[in-house]
């Protein structure tokens, strides 16, 4: 190692382990240093120590969030579908030893493991909504690790709806609503008015019936109708381009591949008057 | 809830509650946020500052509490551990693309009518380890001290913190791990 290499503290990469415990690498050196710890028991050991350590500091900090939080953050958990875990459930199985993390407290769970070739590139850190697009991108990372069967296209498409919802989220007017009717079905929207996009889901529908499609329409007064999309399987629909004039959404049944207007009664509506809309 | 809430206790119970939670269970997901969402918007907040940007910040950390539940191991370490490295993380991304941003000055301006503690007003009652944490980073050197508490707290690179405190990179990291070393004796060994 060169001289200079030392004078600028790059020499010896176990001297970074304070540095990462309490985040304060810059993102290229802490990637650089995960990769160390990747084949470095013993700072993979001290690192945890210290994140442990770290995370300490973070006790003399305890407030009280605003109440209002607490039940975007319930609606939201409802519409969200979570990770599967095969970690655990495949635990036993021989091949399931290399997706399980070695990774120190900080990394694992935090940080998916390098991925399994297939992984998507990194998204950069320093762009508008990088923390919303880089929680997106680091849970589908996620999903990469421990999902090696599933294909490509399924996960690209996963990748962008978890983008498409984050942001939703990220919305300083993101708010959320939910309708259910006497059997227990029920759907849900957050939506940001000022962004006009929504997250849609339903649950409890089951499957429609063959040859049919379930069809999500956004109701104006006055006005007809606007389809915005065909809900497949129990996939949220992420819809854009919602004016401030809407009221309601409704879905519908409809023929395989959708109708250009609503052919049956809706199955369930909801107001949008509660999420900002309807001015 | 009529739980218990024991200072330890309250935290096997937080590991308990993230198991289920793995498990798709939304009524422990409820739970656990009553015991982790203060930590995590207090943490968050400490770190980014402005009120706004924390809730966001601690809304996507609590939904990813939810989504990647999943990964959490409590072989590995508390679950207020894993939720709060998430949010720390989160939180320092934040506040460096603010930064990046140029909303620095601004920031900048505010920091000087804030105390390195003070915190604001409806606390929850963490007293005693927020005493116990104040008196440990009391006890450490006024560089250990400002170099962790710069990256922990404030959110800069140690890079940042060398040249905010005009000293060579190899001593802030050392002052870093002597610093954390340190925290741990004085605040022993209770995790």
């Amino acid at each position: 190692m060169s001289i200079l290499a030392r004078l600028f503290g790059r020499g010896d990469p176990h001297s970074l382990a304070a540095p990462y415990a309490l985040d304060a690498l810059e993102p290229d050196e802490r990637r650089q240093f995960e990769k160390h710890l990747r084949g470095c028991d013993r700072c993979a050991e001290e690192v945890r120590a210290m994140t442990e350590d770290a995370v300490r500091l973070a006790w003399s900090t305890v407030a009280q969030p605003p109440l209002a939080m607490r039940d975007r953050v319930l609606a939201a958990v409802r519409q969200t579908p979570q990770e599967p875990g095969p970690l655990r459930e495949h635990v036993r199985e021989p091949q399931a030893r290399e997706y399980t993390p070695r990774l120190p407290a900080h990394v694992w769970g935090t940080q998916p493991q390098a991925s399994r070739a297939r992984a998507p590139q990194r998204r950069p850190f320093f762009v508008p909504f990088a923390t919303a697009t880089a929680t997106a991108a680091l849970v589908v990372a996620s999903l990469f690790a421990v999902q090696a069967n599933q294909t490509q296209d399924k996960l690209n498409a996963e990748q962008a709806q978890s983008r498409e919802i984050a942001h939703v989220l990220a919305a300083p007017d993101a708010r959320a609503t939910t309708g259910a009717d006497s059997a227990g079905r029920s759907i849900g929207v957050i939506a940001s008015a000022s962004e006009g996009r929504a997250v849609v889901t339903l649950s409890g529908y089951g499957a429609p019936p063959s040859g049919r499609v379930r069809q999500l329409w956004l109701m104006r007064p006055d006005v007809q109708p606007r389809s915005l999309g065909l809900f497949k399987d129990d996939t949220p629909l992420v819809t854009t381009g919602l004016d401030k004039t809407a009221t309601s959404l409704a879905v519908t049944v409809e023929p395989d591949g959708g109708s250009a207007q609503p052919t049956t009664q809706p199955v369930v509506q909801l107001a949008l008057k509660s999420v900002g809309f309807g001015e | 809830m009529g739980r218990v809430r024991s200072k330890s206790g309250g935290r096997v119970e937080a590991d308990e509650l993230l198991v289920q939670v793995a498990a798709g269970d939304q009524r422990a997901f409820e739970e656990l946020y009553g015991l982790v969402s203060g930590p995590v918007f207090g943490l968050v907040r400490r770190v980014v500052r402005d009120p706004a940007q924390s809730e966001e910040v601690s809304q996507e950390v609590l939904l990813e509490m939810w989504r990647s539940a999943a990964r959490f191991d409590p072989g590995r370490g508390s679950a207020l551990s894993w939720v709060l490295t998430l949010a720390h993380r989160r939180a320092v991304d934040r506040v460096r693309s603010a930064r990046a941003a140029g909303e620095r000055e601004q920031r900048e301006a505010r920091r000087s009518h804030h105390p390195a503690f003070d915190q604001v007003t409806e606390e929850v009652e963490a007293g005693l380890e927020r005493q116990l944490v104040r008196r440990c980073l009391d006890r450490l050197t006024a560089l250990q001290r400002q170099s962790v508490t710069l990256a922990y707290y404030d959110g800069y690179t140690y890079r940042e913190v060398a040249e905010r405190l005009s000293l060579p990179l190899g001593t802030v990291k050392t002052r870093m791990r002597d610093g954390l070393t340190r925290l741990r004796d004085c605040l022993g060994g209770v995790a």
